[in-house]
């Protein structure tokens, strides 16, 4: 599984969700994704690819793709 | 069902003692349909977003009247009701001291009572928050079981027993987000009855709440310097497991550490345990001084009260080198 089919699995296991509609996610955009499961889907990732976010990251991960790019500071290549 | 799983445990750690207090309360239902939760204007710092959503029928929000919140409580309860009722624990314990005592202590009234923010953890707001006495003064009303989980895990288990258990429950939850791990997944855990962690014969050290973690991190400090320390998960403040403290007799040294005043709580608990008998190891009674701390963030009271790993180690080895 590639890094990017980690990531995206991590949120559709998380929220619920298809894929088509991850690019444009953002928190809060749906129930699912409250604070509850922000943190849940934050220890899913931390667990998917062997990292431990800093807990300014895990309050900027506002979004699919945010999380992508704050990704990068942990060597996660998507 | 809740799944103890090291994910889980994770984001219960990051969400802090309240979210996962919110995460265990969504089981509550399933375990008992009469289920009712009540808190003082603090439904999302209680993490009961989602509970809210998904059971407004269940959560009454009674505004920053939390003595008013007690007495419907007590009514609740007298009704039926399996009643849980938050606030801060400042709030809990000091303001509402009167309808705890007349309510749940004297009346029996199954109330779950949340303590929120014991301790230093909402420092920031002061002496009005800070919770330096709930303890003492619940430990002094008869009848009241007090349990004080070590992290967002064993919330979530205390939780759970809370309301399995028959009769007034204080439930004092500590720490902020990202609450330092003890339990990486699913443990027994019993109302009543200590855990032990670690085992060493030089120092027994019995520690509730967040300072159970904190004591593990002081015994490996101390173990560089070969100094063996046994740590104790004192989870219930009352009744005291006094088995489990009359274990600790053969240590050289008995230390007990919380993150409230050093009057009246988990150290006095211990010295009344074992006041009576004639052999006894000196006892250490680590907590926060027995005055109010100024406004300030989480680590600087923890540092000012001598309460971070480094200083607890510190405190424990100047203590045993007088009594080895």
């Amino acid at each position: 599984m590639t890094n990017l089919e980690k990531y995206t699995k991590a949120f559709v296991d998380a929220f619920d969700v298809p894929p088509s509609e991850l690019p444009t996610l953002a928190y809060q955009a749906i129930p699912s994704w409250d604070s509850v499961g922000h943190m849940g889907l934050m220890a899913v990732l931390e667990e998917a690819f062997g990292i431990t976010l800093e807990i300014d990251d895990v309050i900027d991960f506002s979004s699919f793709a945010k999380g992508q790019e704050l990704l990068k500071k942990y060597s996660v290549e998507l | 069902m809740i799944a103890y799983t090291r994910a889980n445990t994770r984001a219960w750690s990051m969400l802090g003692s309240s979210g996962a207090f919110g995460v265990a309360a969504m089981e509550l239902p399933e375990l008992d349909s009469n289920v009712a939760i009540l808190t003082a204007d603090l439904a999302f710092f209680s993490g009961l977003d989602r509970f809210k959503a998904k059971y407004p029928e269940r959560l009454f929000n009674l505004g920053i009247a939390e003595q008013n919140m007690l007495g419907v409580a007590a009514g609740m309860a007298k009704e039926g009701l399996k009643v849980f009722a938050t606030t801060y624990a400042t709030f809990a314990s000091a303001r509402c001291c009167d309808q705890v005592r007349v309510n749940m202590g004297h009346m029996h009234a199954d109330i779950k009572l949340v303590g929120l923010a014991a301790g230093l953890s909402v420092g920031i707001l002061g002496a009005t928050h800070i919770s330096i006495e709930d303890v003492a003064i619940m430990r002094a009303i008869p009848n009241i079981t007090i349990v004080c989980p070590a992290d967002c895990t064993a919330t979530v288990k205390a939780t759970v027993a809370a309301a399995r258990h028959k009769g007034p429950v204080y439930l004092r939850l500590s720490g902020v987000q990202n609450n330092p791990t003890v339990y990486q997944g699913d443990f027994e855990f019993t109302i009543g009855k200590a855990i032990r962690l670690r085992e060493g014969g030089d120092i027994a050290i019995i520690a509730t709440g967040t300072m159970v973690h904190a004591a593990l991190e002081a015994a490996t400090l101390l173990a560089e310097r070969r100094i063996a320390c046994a740590v104790i998960d004192m989870h219930t403040i009352k009744p005291l497991d006094e088995a489990a403290v009359k274990e600790t007799l053969g240590a050289k040294l008995l230390v007990t550490i919380e993150e409230h005043s050093v009057k009246g709580g988990l150290g006095g608990a211990v010295s009344e345990c074992l006041a009576g008998l004639r052999q006894k190891p000196p006892q250490l009674v680590l907590g926060m001084a027995d005055s109010f701390n100024r406004p300030a963030d989480y680590p600087y009271l923890l540092e000012k009260n001598g309460l971070t790993p480094r200083q607890l180690a510190e405190s424990i080895r100047a203590s045993y080198e007088e009594v080895k």
